[in-house]
């Protein structure tokens, strides 16, 4: 295994490209890190939500089919809000379901959202003339990287810590500081349980390297990427983080792809 | 009222030129605010929340009814939370009216977390329901929708979940829904507020 | 100002959030206690703000509700023996700093009890839009002997204003750690305890640099 640093910059391209690529970065439109943030934790939820609301739905079409009528074009929208339930008890419920088959496809939800995130920002990251990238010669190291520090930084304002290879297909993606999950609140001896609860929360990221890696010649059904929580290596990460670091796994099954 | 004097003279002394003292600090603030805080591309935020949709798409089987409600739940959530955020961020006085929540929604709310401000138009001859424009909509820039989707889909309904949970949290109990969208091929996006009461049990004792 | 505990009691008077920084006075009561503290603030809050206004009649019409901005209250800066590290930037969450705002603002609570002074410590309150209060016990007293002559009458009115403004300062900060930290942590339940140990850690070095 060797281990890669993320951080250096660019070293084929000269300063001044480098400075007019942030300048551009920083030219476009922004938004509100929080309702991005916002945003994203809630996927969770509403995976779960959806599938409640499709059980529910199954057995109601076997008992009527009547409820079609309702034409819900009115503005009363305090009606919408009749069989809300609270996110956190979403995420609680998803936890506790007995029922894999369930769990699994509410995960799946998560994972095909990530997916398509992934596979449009690096759409989006590519058409931004990144001087990072050169794609005539990008073979699954330099995507690798590519994940670690654009589609990262893109996303979470920081890059992958540390990218270990074995060479022949297996990759280690450190990040011992997960921006999304920082204030996820976690009991210093972090019992099993809660850390099942962060889990399904990393499966979005999953999906969005799967999804990065497909845009890049590497179909789903050809890349293995599984998530795990890791001790941090050393002290120097502040305190107002979450208490452990994460491990994505990739491993490429199929070899000379193309 | 005394305190409103108090309010407004303290208003009117940091604007002297503007023409509508309350209307200029709103902006003021929201600008401040903006400028303080952390930021993100706003086509990556367009393209997850795409995702999202497009997932429901997907899971409801294009039951864009069902689809509408989701998004405005998931707006809900968010609302309910984002509310706490944007109050300790701008520590905005209560507003007074319906016109004071409108110049507060869009020159501050939807100036500090998606940086556009709506235009308020089409108030009600009750001065209880406004609409709010808007032009360049972050959530759904470069979104074409399919036929089907066109005819039902309110693409942008978690707004409308948004403003629904943080105005309750605020005791203003308001209906929230989109009449057009240029994603309909209307000719604008619109939002209907429309205040359906003041919750005034609910408001915290001690703020008068 | 030196802060022996915080509480943070929800709209329906039930406390949410509790902690100690010392080895004073608050540390020998318990969670019960606390919890009974905490419905009393609710309930004299709400009695204070009956009377309140018959008082401000007689005293007078038009008070002004703004609280300055105070600079740098609780800021990692605001203590110059801290400042050996000054060059790496401060972290405060969402926000970019130096400090959470930096504009005067009206104060939410108009007729409720703002602060509660006892010879053994005191208490100020600021109460949010959403009906949430932030509580702050204080040991600093201010000395009844300052009053005696006029001019000291004066200045110790001036002393218990400026601390109050201060408290106000802090507590909005305190307001702005629980907009970024407990409400980003999805598995919050509203109205419930917070258990966020990272909020914990937030508040307690803003505690900390306070001193």
């Amino acid at each position: 295994m060797n281990g890669y640093t993320v951080g250096e910059n660019g070293t084929n391209s000269g300063m001044t490209e480098q400075h007019q690529f942030q300048l551009f970065e920083e030219s476009l439109r922004k938004v509100n890190k929080l309702v991005f943030q916002m945003l994203i934790n809630e996927i969770i939820p509403l995976s779960m939500s959806v599938e409640r609301k499709l059980e529910k739905s199954n057995d109601e079409e076997v008992s009527s089919n009547m409820s079609k009528l309702d034409v819900n074009e009115d503005s009363n929208t305090t009606n919408l809000l009749k069989d809300i339930v609270p996110s956190n008890q979403l995420i609680h419920d998803l936890l506790d379901t007995k029922d894999e088959d369930k769990y699994n496809k509410v995960i799946d939800r998560v994972r095909n959202i990530g997916f398509q995130v992934g596979n449009k920002l690096s759409e989006l990251l590519i058409f931004t003339n990144n001087p990072n990238l050169q794609f005539k010669d990008m073979d699954i190291l330099l995507i690798m990287k590519f994940v670690c520090r654009d589609v990262w930084k893109q996303l979470y304002g920081k890059q992958i810590d540390n990218l270990k290879t074995n060479h022949r297909g297996t990759f280690y993606l450190f990040d011992y500081d997960y921006p999304p999950i920082r204030e996820f609140c976690i009991e210093e001896n972090a019992l099993k349980k809660e850390l099942k609860l962060v889990e399904p929360f990393l499966e979005f990221p999953v999906g969005i390297i799967k999804g990065v890696l497909a845009s890049l010649g590497y179909p789903p059904e050809q890349v293995i990427c599984l998530a795990t929580f890791v001790d941090r290596p050393n002290n120097d990460i502040p305190d107002t983080s979450f208490a452990k670091g994460i491990s994505f796994h990739i491993q490429i099954t199929t070899q000379n792809n193309q | 009222m005394s305190r409103q004097q108090s309010i407004n003279s303290s208003q009117t002394a940091a604007s002297a030129t503007a023409q509508s003292p309350l209307s200029r600090s709103f902006k003021a603030t929201g600008e401040d605010v903006w400028k303080r805080t952390e930021k993100i591309n706003a086509e990556l935020f367009t393209l997850t929340y795409g995702a999202i949709v497009s997932q429901l798409c997907t899971d409801y089987g294009r039951d864009f009814t069902k689809i509408n409600e989701q998004l405005f739940q998931m707006g809900y959530s968010i609302g309910v939370r984002l509310i706490e955020d944007f109050l300790a961020r701008t520590a905005l006085p209560r507003c007074q009216d319906m016109q004071e929540t409108s110049e507060a929604l869009s020159k501050c709310a939807f100036k500090v977390f998606l940086n556009i401000t709506p235009r308020v138009t089409n108030w009600s001859s009750t001065k209880d329901t406004f609409s709010l424009i808007i032009d360049e909509n972050p959530l759904s820039d470069f979104v074409e929708l399919p036929m089907d989707a066109m005819e039902q889909l309110w693409y942008s309904n978690v707004l409308c979940g948004v403003l629904k949970g943080a105005l309750e949290m605020v005791q203003l109990d308001c209906d929230v829904f989109f009449v057009s969208d240029i994603l309909r091929g209307d000719q604008q996006t619109e939002l209907r507020v429309k205040l359906n009461k003041v919750l005034k049990d609910e408001i915290p004792i001690g703020e008068d | 100002m030196a802060i022996e505990s915080i509480l943070i009691i929800n709209k329906s008077g039930g406390l949410i959030y509790q902690r100690n920084f010392s080895e004073s006075f608050a540390s020998k009561l318990n969670s019960n206690d606390f919890l009974i503290i905490a419905s009393t603030i609710h309930s004299v809050f709400a009695i204070t703000s009956q009377i309140t206004p018959k008082a401000l009649q007689i005293t007078q019409n038009n008070v002004d509700y703004v609280i300055p901005y105070i600079p740098m209250v609780g800021m990692e800066n605001s203590n110059p023996q801290q400042n050996r590290n000054s060059n790496v930037p401060v972290k405060l969450g969402s926000y970019k700093g130096p400090d959470f705002f930096k504009e005067p603002f009206i104060s939410w609570n108009k007729s409720g009890l703002r602060q509660l002074s006892t010879d053994q410590f005191t208490m100020y309150i600021y109460q949010t839009m959403t009906g949430l209060k932030f509580v702050a016990l204080s040991s600093n007293v201010l000395s009844n002997n300052a009053g005696t002559t006029m001019t000291g009458s004066i200045d110790r009115t001036k002393a218990v204003n400026i601390a109050s403004q201060v408290a106000d300062n802090f507590l909005r900060k305190i307001y702005c750690l629980y907009g970024d930290y407990v409400m980003k942590d999805p598995f919050y339940s509203m109205e419930m305890p917070i258990k966020s140990e990272l909020f914990d850690k937030a508040v307690k070095r803003m505690v900390n640099n306070l001193l």
